[in-house]
């Protein structure tokens, strides 16, 4: 892209714009006169709004009295005019086309170097709507949208405070993505911020479509089985972890932002515990690290139990377990992986398939394929009832799903080769990977290792807002 | 190396200790409580020596301190291969020398990933892992309480104090860890060796009065009475939960050997600096030799020899502190 100023010839300088454009299109040029002076102004079809344009732009600007020159006419425009809040000037192409790119209209005129862009963004983008992936009960019903500004607007609206701060930069060298920087310049740690920035500015992409494309920039490069960075499509959760001291990165496009750091605690809050009486937070607090027990180990304990520790059971599971499994053609650990396998494809294809068909899909696996495999003996119930269970604990905290579906299936296999004492050995590496897990000296297992006696008040229980208005936590309390 | 905290510390050295306690073999009475309790107070002492002086080793000291390491890891290793047919592994029980070879294979697996992301993620895996394990064996105990006979506890001891207070000083594989690793505690050393001494009291108080209390009248039949108590632990009629010891057990037995790993990665760094990679692999491989020379013996004078050799060096083995 061509980084020198604007062609001051009109003529020469439209001839370089539909050069550099390639002629697509979609970019308009409208060329006028105004004020005696030949001008034109640019802008990409679909990305502004007609009438805004017509009405804001056109109208005032073809009223301009005569003016001697194009820097009189420029000079009348910013003085007299208001046409748009958002009023960036142009000095070279580059700029220009991102600026066009992103529904501003720029006005270039004969005999100047420069041009200036007005803010008249009109596309169409999906209004606000409920979060998908983030249920909940007694909180707003709002979710981020694609649009990054709707989402800035979304978090101002709750955070009113100065000291909320965003910038707005773009990364990708063809996307021109927009992304923001969000922090509470009196709560984020000075390091972190300063951290982030360095890893931000190490990304070199082509496009950034998803936040998956900017999270490796911002975790730890080394092997890690949980995510040091969160994501939350709903910005009531963002601005608690805003205050929190945390920072958030809004990518344009994404309905998600990215939160620095992430801790493993963080996955079993939901807004709904902050909603409903303490003892009951904490029973559902509980109820899900009991659900995500389970849907990593159920399984597996299974396999293990039955084939290699079967004194464990009592005498009376133990023969409904040997009723059950002789019938079965499968090694218990081969069955095992097969229903655990066959489910991932099922879920993957409903998840894949449109709406009306997925759900059609749900159905017929669920019924049709899971009783006449149990009914033609190729698996059997009491497995199906123990994978099925695990599958729905799993639901429980959909954050950790791609981790609960990999470990489910190590374990598994762990304790069909070793029994109780390859599940232990597992775990023992999983415990190790999870504590190694560290972003910008924030290890991912406090309050828990390294114990902080203070963030328990809303980790192993969930204390009254009397007194969490008193603890005045921020994320640095946990820095290492 | 990283900094970590007295309780991390604590826990590291606390899941050796568990587990050398978990392999215990032969009698235990109350002279085995009395002996063990002697051993940390003597073991504590020639601690708070050493918080006095520096954290660096000297050479000499480093080399012992690897060796001490080796040492300890393969009777680790050993121990578990003798529990093994008591604390049921599939492989080990079915293949013999492959068996063990196979599982050995698969501890230094873990073992030589937990020593590769670095002390400060094993301390805190560990203070977890310490804590779980706390937590299951409570419930272990506790139910084995309830199948106990009190009077078990007064039963005549048949070793001697001198025989007791040198087993009580053999349980001591965390020593060279705690003298080599207790520099990278923060805060006042002094402070961790008094945390993790009493902590290590506790347990093992806890842990021997209960195991004499279940296991008492068949203590003469039984081969590990910390496994055998364990395994009569039955709250329920009909349900046996020994599989919470088993869990405890492995994973304690993973720590402990990391533990050991860790320490000679880090000495072999201190002697031989120019020898960056494979440290800990080198170091498991010397474990698992050492482990087959021990080949099953508990060599018990020499252990206690070598605990009492940790304590006399880590004072005089240390550097002058800069300040």
């Amino acid at each position: 892209m061509e980084k020198g100023g604007l062609l001051p010839l009109l003529d020469d300088s439209i001839k370089e714009i539909r050069r550099i454009s390639g002629g697509s299109s979609d970019l308009l040029i409208n060329r006028f006169v105004t004020g005696g002076i030949h001008c034109a102004l640019l802008c990409c079809e679909g990305m502004v709004s007609t009438s805004v344009i017509t009405e804001l732009i056109f109208e005032p600007i073809t009223d301009i009295p005569q003016q001697k020159d194009s820097y009189g006419l420029f000079h009348y425009i910013n003085e007299q005019l208001l046409l748009s809040t958002d009023r960036p000037q142009v000095n070279d192409y580059d700029t220009l086309f991102r600026l066009i790119n992103s529904g501003f209209a720029v006005l270039i005129a004969e005999g100047v170097d420069f041009g200036l862009a007005f803010g008249v963004q009109g596309y169409n983008s999906r209004g606000v709507q409920e979060p998908s992936g983030e249920g909940n009960i007694m909180g707003a019903h709002e979710g981020f949208t694609e649009t990054i500004r709707t989402n800035m607007s979304q978090i101002r609206r709750r955070l009113k405070s100065p000291e909320l701060v965003m910038e707005l930069f773009t990364k990708g060298k063809k996307s021109h993505t927009d992304l923001c920087f969000c922090y509470m310049k009196d709560r984020v740690p000075k390091s972190l911020m300063e951290k982030v920035r360095r890893s931000l500015d190490d990304v070199e992409l082509e496009a950034i479509l998803t936040t998956g494309y900017l999270r490796p920039f911002v975790e730890n490069g080394s092997f890690e089985i949980f995510d040091s960075t969160g994501t939350t499509e709903r910005p009531d959760v963002l601005c608690s972890k805003l205050i929190e001291g945390r920072i958030a990165l809004l990518v344009d496009g994404v309905p998600y932002a990215v939160v620095i750091p992430r801790l493993f605690c963080e996955s079993f809050q939901t807004l709904d515990d902050y909603a409903y009486k303490p003892y009951y937070a904490v029973f559902m607090r509980w109820l899900k690290y009991a659900a995500f027990i389970t849907a990593v180990l159920l399984p597996s304990f299974y396999v293990a139990i039955v084939m290699y520790h079967p004194e464990l059971l009592n005498s009376t599971l133990f023969m409904l377990l040997v009723e059950a499994e002789k019938k079965a053609p499968l090694s218990i650990l081969t069955e095992a992986l097969f229903v655990l396998l066959m489910y991932e494809i099922i879920r993957e294809a409903g998840v894949r398939l449109p709406k009306p068909v997925g759900g059609a899909v749900s159905i017929i696996s669920g019924l049709i394929i899971g009783d006449a495999a149990v009914n033609s003996g190729l698996v059997s119930t009491p497995l199906l009832t123990m994978t099925a269970l695990s599958v729905l604990g799993g639901l429980v905290v959909p954050e950790l799903n791609p981790q609960v579906t990999v470990l489910r299936l190590a374990f598994v296999i762990a304790g069909g080769t070793l029994g109780l004492f390859g599940i232990s050995l597992l775990a023992c590496a999983v415990l190790v990977n999870i504590c190694a897990t560290e972003d910008y000296g924030f290890p991912y297992t406090a309050p828990l290792s390294p114990f902080k006696s203070k963030g328990m008040g809303d980790t192993a229980v969930r204390i009254g807002m009397r007194k969490m208005q008193k603890r005045d936590f921020t994320v640095e309390e946990y820095y290492e | 190396m990283n900094s970590i905290s007295k309780r991390q510390l604590a826990a590291l050295l606390l899941i050796t200790d568990m587990f050398e306690l978990f392999c215990f073999s032969g009698n235990m009475s109350l002279e085995t409580l009395y002996g063990v309790l002697a051993g940390i107070a003597l073991q504590l002492l020639a601690a708070l020596v050493l918080a006095s002086k520096g954290t660096e080793l000297k050479k000499w000291a480093a080399v012992f301190y690897l060796a001490y390491a080796v040492f300890f890891g393969g009777t680790l290793f050993s121990a578990l291969w003798r529990t093994s047919g008591e604390v049921y592994i599939p492989s080990e029980s079915g293949n013999g020398v492959w068996g063990r070879l196979m599982i050995a294979g698969v501890i230094a697996l873990v073992c030589l990933y937990s020593s590769s992301t670095g002390i400060k993620s094993v301390a805190r895996a560990s203070a977890i892992a310490a804590a779980t394990g706390i937590l299951c064996l409570g419930i272990d105990f506790v139910s084995a309480a309830f199948n106990a006979d009190w009077s078990n506890i007064t039963a005549p001891e048949r070793n001697g104090f001198i025989y007791e207070i040198m087993r009580g000083t053999a349980l001591s594989g965390s020593l060279g860890s705690m003298a080599v690793l207790s520099g990278t505690v923060k805060g006042e050393r002094s402070r961790a060796f008094v945390w993790y001494f009493t902590a290590k009291a506790i347990m093992s108080a806890v842990l021997i009065l209960t195991v004499l209390s279940v296991t008492g009248r068949i203590m003469d039949i039984t081969d590990f009475p910390v496994v055998t108590a364990a395994q009569l632990s039955q709250p329920f009629d009909a349900q046996r939960i020994d599989a919470l010891f088993l869990v405890v057990f492995a994973v304690f037995a993973v720590f402990s050997i990391a533990l050991q790993v860790m320490t000679g990665a880090y000495l072999i760094k201190q002697i031989f600096p120019r020898f960056v990679r494979w440290r800990s692999s080198a170091v498991i491989v010397m474990i698992i030799g050492a482990a087959w020379v021990i080949s099953g013996r508990e060599l018990l004078p020499v252990r206690a020899c070598a605990a009492s050799a940790a304590l006399i060096i880590a004072p005089l083995g240390a550097k002058k502190s800069a300040a």
